[in-house]
């Protein structure tokens, strides 16, 4: 692992992409940093610009027009390495939308995802433990 | 005017164009009209009856296709949707986006999801599907086919 992967893990910079949720799941981000979970002990907060930025946290289900960008992000635009964090039940499997004529393929198959954090939308301590667990499982491999 | 007034003032107006009149509720009126007359309705409420038109939404039901233009006289606290009933084959309707700003980018929409035509339109694209969407697929018809063939519709489990 590489030196920038051990500094990324101490203070991992969160990009929030919303690809067509229906806020459940940013309003439960957002849950994160407030004074009651305070995810910033953990060093992490949410970055303005993808640049900036080392973890991608994607919520929403994939429709053809976001997933354009959503590719082109992660391939232009992510200083890499990166994290990929699938957060609530859409950006996994589409959830309710899974038979919708504009929701073709989940997540993963455009892009490759590091952690899914299954719920509609999960519970703040739900995200704080995926995210808990992959700075655990990545320091493992250093 | 009160409620009463107008809506006679309206049947009056179109009694040969309105197909169907079902007064609903004090808040509510559904008004079936002839497409023919759409145009010239629609104007008479959103003009001179001072309406505010909210959206119109378009439904398959079936046997046809149909619009519902939704106005709103906030004054008298009514709501009066006026329907157009279209046939499913080449359904074509005149456009309000002339004299009604606010109905271009619905008329839009409804275009591309219903394939319905409007007739006058100064401005016919999609709105909002894919850019690799194919022409003549209309998802929010009752015959919508899945075209994708990359697509997965399980979850994987």
């Amino acid at each position: 692992m590489s030196v920038t992967m051990r500094a990324l893990l101490n203070s991992p910079w969160v990009f929030h992409l919303a690809t067509g949720s229906c806020n459940n799941c940013d309003i439960e981000i957002l849950d994160c940093l407030t004074p009651r979970f305070d995810i910033e002990r953990f060093g992490m907060k949410l970055a303005g610009s993808i640049r900036h930025a080392d973890v991608l946290l994607v919520t929403g289900s994939c429709n053809r027009k976001s997933m354009v960008r959503v590719k082109d992000i992660y391939n232009e635009h992510v200083p890499k390495p990166c994290v990929v964090v699938a957060v609530g039940e859409c950006a996994m499997s589409r959830g309710m939308f899974v038979h919708s004529y504009n929701c073709p393929l989940p997540l993963d198959s455009y892009i490759p995802v590091d952690v899914y954090i299954p719920g509609c939308p999960p519970k703040p301590e739900a995200i704080m433990a995926g995210v808990v667990k992959l700075i655990a499982k990545l320091k493992e491999t250093l | 005017m009160n409620r009463d007034a107008v809506l006679q003032a309206l049947q009056d107006k179109f009694r040969e164009q309105i197909l169907d009149y079902f007064d609903k509720s004090p808040a509510r009126v559904y008004i079936e009209i002839n497409p023919e007359a759409l145009v010239p309705a629609a104007s008479y409420i959103f003009k001179d009856l001072g309406a505010r038109f909210h959206i119109a939404s378009g439904v398959d039901a079936r046997r046809h296709l149909e619009i519902l233009y939704h106005f709103s006289i906030e004054r008298l606290n009514l709501l009066i949707s006026l329907r157009v009933k279209l046939e499913r084959e080449n359904p074509r309707v005149d456009s309000l986006a002339r004299i009604i700003k606010g109905a271009n980018w619905i008329e839009r929409e409804i275009y591309e999801l219903l394939g319905i035509e409007f007739t006058g339109h100064p401005d016919l694209r999609r709105l909002l599907l894919a850019d690799e969407w194919p022409e003549g697929v209309y998802p929010l018809r009752r015959d919508y086919k899945e075209w994708d063939k990359n697509a997965i519709r399980d979850r994987g489990v």
